[in-house]
């Protein structure tokens, strides 16, 4: 569990107890529980993590450096002895209950099978298709976060998957449908390791697909499509928690996040029909009135179910939507004055929406 | 991290093998096309230097990394070209050592007579000049980066630029080429194989 959680959930003790609702010892009861409850992701872990990062890239110059002063043999050597004594750092962790260190420890000995392949890549002149390397790498590190349940690993796996996307797509200018395969490789291995962090990764790198197809496909104007996917997104995230709230809680609970997502990738479409496809003034007129709308829908969502990701989603693009219309409008037809007062006219029915639900959780007991 | 005690050393050493195996036919494919490849020279051409992730290298660039169409020889349309395509271009040896291109396909061609030599490429980019109804092909062939130790690439390049290097290529039988060594001023220098 995150700190703030603690913190919390101390003050709200304090005043439970002082109450007289909470006696002293399930005081320190639930104290405990909440202490013991949920990995701690610590400083120490997190330090590990960074020192292998570290490690990696010392042991790289190291090799760099001393390159031409290295029989050929002896290079190759030498990177296969850095990546076993980076498996067996992780072994030696692990049997003495360090489990986060020996991740740590898979990650570095990741991460160097990865420099092995650009250095031997080097090696032979193999220059100018960075691509092919990257998708070894990001099988190399799949194939190790999952034999030895690994998330780190498994978490390098789908940055390298989006690495190799981006070489791909820069190389032949079209649409690189194989990311789908790989995204989808590396989203199994993280249910099946239930591993939340990795479920908002796959969410995020799958969003940001989508959103760069409005720009590549049918000559970058396809953004109708990526509104209409991430419209989709929503409504299925909405369903799934609205009416089989059981399949949710056995997918880990992700339809509230995978909600906030949709919303961001049905508004970027939103936003990129506005602003970059210069529209004329009565269809800009109605996509922001559509973009507002599905804002509005998305905060009020957010605020009944407590979704904050949404919620922050709806308020950012409320903002940008607001401040890109005010620099768009001005000098036109449009007019500043008449921008302000439909600005105006959609806050106060934000207000009134919001009044509209605290007044229903004031009845219903439950927090806005 | 997998929590079983008795399964943890087997599935580290199955990573590691797995990785150093990958890592191994790597090198091994690489070091049997180098051995068993013919062996061709080609001009070189300067093009412009350095790779962020790798160090010093010099860009290598070829009379055939620029193919114009339509030209006399070829059977390949303007259209068919598009980026991230495969190109096969066929090179006639002549007996002063040179190899000059004579076809380029989009295939790879069905009949090669003995003297020639069929190399691998990929379209990098395209641009057409309307006025003239040509087409200009950029190809790579994964012969046009060389590593060098750090701080003497600029030395390299300079004789790039006076046309004083040729490259030595290896080509395998599908045409796939690949980069053994380069002839500075007269002089061969080529790492031995390593295997």
């Amino acid at each position: 569990m995150w700190s703030p959680y603690k913190r919390r959930i101390k003050r709200d003790l304090d005043r439970w107890q002082s109450m007289g609702w909470v006696s002293g010892e399930s005081r320190a009861a639930i104290l405990a529980d909440v202490e013991a409850s949920g990995r701690e992701f610590g400083l120490a872990p997190a330090l590990g993590v960074i020192a292998s990062i570290l490690f990696g890239f010392a042991a790289i110059s190291f090799v760099a450096a001393h390159w031409q002063e290295m029989p050929r043999l002896g290079r190759l050597m030498l990177l296969l002895a850095t990546i076993w004594s980076g498996y067996g750092a992780a072994g030696w962790l692990n049997t003495r209950g360090l489990a986060q260190f020996a991740d740590a420890a898979i990650l570095f000995a990741v991460g160097m099978f990865g420099a092995s392949i650009m250095l031997i890549s080097q090696m032979y002149n193999i220059g100018g298709d960075p691509a092919d390397g990257v998708l070894m790498w990001w099988i190399g590190a799949l194939f190790a976060g999952i034999a030895l349940r690994s998330n780190p690993a498994l978490a390098l796996a789908m940055i390298l998957v989006c690495l190799w996307s981006f070489f791909e797509t820069s190389q032949r200018h079209a649409v690189h449908w194989a990311f789908l395969i790989g995204w989808f490789m590396v989203t199994a291995a993280f249910i099946w390791q239930r591993w939340q962090p990795g479920f908002h990764l796959s969410a995020l790198t799958l969003a940001a697909f989508v959103v760069s197809l409005g720009y590549q496909l049918d000559d970058g104007h396809q953004h109708d499509l990526v509104v209409l996917i991430g419209v989709i997104a929503a409504g299925a995230a909405v369903a799934l928690e609205k009416f089989r709230p059981d399949v949710d809680a056995a997918l880990g609970h992700f339809a509230s996040p995978s909600f906030a997502y949709a919303l961001a990738v049905a508004l970027a479409g939103l936003f990129a029909l506005q602003f970059f496809e210069t529209p004329p003034l009565g269809k800009l007129i109605a996509l922001a009135a559509v973009a507002l709308i599905l804002i509005l829908a998305g905060i009020a969502y957010a605020l009944s179910t407590g979704n904050r990701g949404a919620l922050w989603i709806g308020y950012i693009g409320f903002s940008a939507e607001i401040l890109t219309l005010y620099g768009v409008t001005i000098g036109t037809i449009l007019g500043t004055s008449l921008f302000f007062l439909i600005a105006a006219m959609i806050v106060s029915l934000l207000a009134y929406v919001a009044l509209r639900l605290a007044r229903q959780s004031a009845s219903t007991g439950r927090p806005a | 991290m997998i929590s079983n005690r008795k399964l943890i050393w087997p599935l580290l050493a199955l990573v590691a093998i797995v990785q150093s195996a990958a890592l191994f036919d790597m090198v091994r494919a690489r070091d049997s096309l180098l051995k068993s490849g013919r062996e061709i020279t080609l001009a070189v051409q300067p093009v412009d230097p350095r790779d962020i992730f790798r160090g010093d290298y010099v860009t290598l660039g070829y009379d055939i990394s620029r193919l114009k169409t339509p030209n006399a020889q070829t059977d390949f349309p303007p259209g068919a070209a598009s980026v991230g395509s495969d190109v096969y271009v066929t090179l006639a040896g002549a007996t002063d050592g040179s190899w000059t291109l004579t076809r380029v396909g989009s295939a790879y061609p069905s009949a090669v007579a003995p003297g020639e030599t069929v190399l691998k490429g990929r379209v990098n980019s395209i641009w057409r000049d309307e006025s003239a109804g040509q087409t200009f092909i950029n190809v790579r062939y994964g012969i046009e980066n060389y590593f060098v130790p750090e701080g003497t690439g600029r030395v390299l390049e300079d004789k790039v630029r006076s046309h004083e290097i040729k490259a030595i290529v290896a080509v395998a039988t599908d045409g796939t080429a690949a980069l053994k060594g380069l002839i500075v001023d007269g002089e061969r220098h080529e790492d031995p194989p390593l295997l």
